[in-house]
């Protein structure tokens, strides 16, 4: 492991941001932080930078702990949410400033410096003060400030949350080529669940100042651990009253009970239903058109979630009854939660 | 429509230049125009008599005196405003908030009780004035503090100690702490991110400060007035004012008169100065360096 922190808490007074944090990140890799607002993130990117100190436990870099190594000797480069970039210096002298204090020679500082600007797509605009710039042009300069003195880490506070959604989705995946270009080990915070999917190879969990769950998208998403997970990543919709669903009626342990869109199956009433026996009948009450899907709010009784059907369906309507069948639902029981699946898929199939 | 919108647009502009009129107005009578009567009521006995009020020993004495507390009072205000603001700002401690109230004191006590405090602390009867007078003794020194001259230096210091302080610390506020921290990740440390970052944010504040500071600094008079009672020795250029004022002849009135065209010509001077070298920057700054 190349990043490692073993077992930090961190308070603000009274106030617990990190609660027994542990992971670890290997070298290159491109980790996603995701989670709520408010559950602990940037401040996890900011005792790793040394803005901010753990009240126990250790942060190795490399294998070594450096709890006592000052933010200024970490070797770190920073991204904020926010840019920071230098007000009252140009462009050119914003990406210099980490050469400069490595008393980097003159002439080896222009190079570089005009060398990132080329790369992050600024040639030109050497000169110009970050109020003369666009929020992506604003957003490569800090990129291009922080990798300036060869980090072997790169810390990324919502990179994107500044910036429009198209500009945006261009600047995620000219960032991943980045760093996978550089190779730097980068862990990069967002509570945007499809940038994590889209750009980290792992992502980290977190929740009200704990780590629930860490692993590539693929697993974290196919696999949500923990309660939490369950009703937090891929657009669930929580079942309040699950038992209207009779195949899952006699579920034990149950505390809640979460559907994703891709688990609902929605049929109109003139269409072939092949799982008829355990369908049960349900109400659209909204249509969201998404652009490659309808996004449809369903209701059966007391229960109101999120389907999706495809645009070479025949449409629905608004109020029309149509008949619902979940393929299998997230279970939670204390802190964990499990996947089930609905039975009568096999039992019915086996029928015809 | 478009009638309407020209009507709109004409009430509008109206509006406007009334404001601008009773704005221009309102300076012009509590500002102007009674600084001028200062200028013209000195000049009324000629020009030779006014240069003559401005040569007296008494005069130079307080020019001497104002200017000696002025420069100090700035100095020592503007390293403690800096550095006070910088804690207020940058730092989180208990007793913060007590700390930038009590800063503020000058601001809401009258000048007259800060230089009976002084003469409480430091005069015979004070509980200082033990501590000077071992002092004294220790050293062979005779070091008095009040009725002398760092008693005035003393008083001119609390009057003006807020002001650099009061212009740095809401600009620090907004600037946040975002830029300072990103320069100490890139490796620098505490004096360069004060020179490199936080200088160039505050630097206007500060001048501003400065100037405010110095205005004030030359025109006190009740802590001074309570701490300084030596015509020719201790009294400040308002002093002298005072005492030229009250001394009730109408050729001593013209002097008053003289002496206070001196502090205004002076107070005009820091300001012009002061643009100047605001507009300077600010035109270097627009060339890009
Ligand atoms: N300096 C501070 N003093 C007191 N509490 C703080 C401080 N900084 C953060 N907190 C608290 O710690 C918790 C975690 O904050 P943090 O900034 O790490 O959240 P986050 O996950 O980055 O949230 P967001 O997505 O909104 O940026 C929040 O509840 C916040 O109020
Ligand atoms: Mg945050």
């Amino acid at each position: 492991m190349y990043v490692e922190l073993k077992h930090i808490n961190k308070n603000y007074g009274n106030f617990q941001a990190s609660k027994d944090v542990s992971f670890g990140i290997e070298q290159g890799k491109l980790v996603a932080l995701l989670g709520p607002s408010g559950s602990g993130k940037t401040t996890i990117l900011r005792m790793i930078a040394g803005l901010e100190h753990p009240n126990s436990g250790e942060i190795l870099i490399d294998g070594k702990v450096v709890n006592d190594i000052p933010a200024t000797k970490r070797g770190i480069g920073f991204v904020f949410q926010s840019y920071a970039l230098f007000r009252y210096m140009t462009v050119f002298d914003n990406v210099a400033f980490g050469l400069e204090i490595q008393k980097v020679p003159k002439d080896e500082i222009k190079k570089r410096v005009l060398e990132l600007i080329e790369l992050v797509g600024l040639k030109g605009m050497e000169k110009r003060y970050p109020n003369q710039l666009s929020g992506g042009q604003r957003q490569r300069v800090a990129f291009a400030r922080a990798l300036a003195p060869n980090p072997s880490i790169l810390l990324l506070d919502e990179p994107f949350a500044a910036i429009d959604a198209k500009v945006r989705q261009e600047l995620r995946s000219w960032l991943k080529n980045m760093i996978e270009k550089l190779g730097v080990t980068s862990i990069f915070v967002t509570h945007d669940q499809d940038e994590a999917i889209e750009v980290a190879d792992e992502i980290i969990i977190t929740n009200k100042g704990r780590v629930e769950q860490k692993g590539t998208p693929i697993e974290v998403y196919q696999n949500p651990k923990t309660a939490f997970t369950a009703s937090f990543f891929g657009q669930p919709s929580e079942l309040v009253d699950y038992k209207q669903f009779n195949t899952f009626k006699d579920l034990k342990n149950v505390d809640k009970v979460f559907v994703r869109p891709e688990f609902v199956k929605v049929t109109k009433k003139s269409e072939q239903q092949f799982y008829k026996t355990s369908a049960v009948e349900g109400v659209i009450e909204q249509i969201f058109f998404r652009g490659n899907t309808l996004e449809l709010v369903v209701r059966v009784g007391d229960n109101v979630f999120t389907a999706r059907r495809g645009l070479d369906e025949e449409l629905v309507e608004i109020g029309e009854k149509v008949d619902i069948f979940l393929y299998r639902i997230f279970v939670t029981s204390g802190d964990e939660a499990h996947l089930v699946q609905n039975q009568s898929i096999r039992e019915e199939s086996l029928v015809i | 429509m478009e009638i309407f919108d020209q009507k709109e647009a004409r009430s509008r502009k109206i509006t406007k230049y009334i404001l601008i009129g009773l704005s221009v107005l309102f300076i012009a009578v509590m500002l102007i125009l009674p600084l001028a009567s200062v200028i013209v009521n000195s000049l009324r006995e000629g020009v030779d008599y006014y240069f003559k009020a401005l040569s007296t020993d008494y005069v130079t004495s307080a020019l001497v005196v104002t200017f000696i507390a002025t420069v100090i009072a700035v100095a020592v205000n503007t390293v403690f405003g800096l550095v006070a603001s910088w804690v207020i700002t940058k730092f989180d401690f208990k007793g913060k908030n007590v700390l930038s109230t009590l800063i503020d004191i000058p601001f809401s006590i009258s000048p007259v009780i800060a230089g009976l405090a002084f003469i409480m602390t430091f005069g015979r009867l004070g509980w200082a004035s033990e501590i000077i007078d071992s002092i004294n003794s220790a050293l062979g020194t005779d070091i008095q503090i009040v009725f002398a001259i760092p008693g005035v230096v003393l008083a001119t210091i609390f009057v003006t100690f807020p002001f650099v302080s009061r212009e740095i610390v809401p600009v620090l506020n907004t600037v946040g702490k975002d830029e300072e921290e990103a320069a100490s990740i890139l490796g620098a440390g505490g004096f360069k991110i004060f020179r490199k970052i936080t200088f160039p944010h505050i630097k206007w504040a500060l001048v501003y400060g400065i100037i405010l500071c110095t205005a004030r600094a030359l025109g006190e008079f009740g802590a001074v007035h309570a701490l300084s009672k030596t015509r020719g020795g201790t009294f400040t250029l308002p002093l002298e004012i005072d005492a030229l004022y009250m001394s009730g002849s109408a050729d001593s009135i013209t002097a008053a008169f003289a002496v206070s065209s001196l502090l205004v010509l002076i107070a005009v001077a820091v300001l012009i100065v002061r643009n100047v070298f605001e507009f300077r920057t600010k035109s270097k700054n627009r060339k890009g360096k």
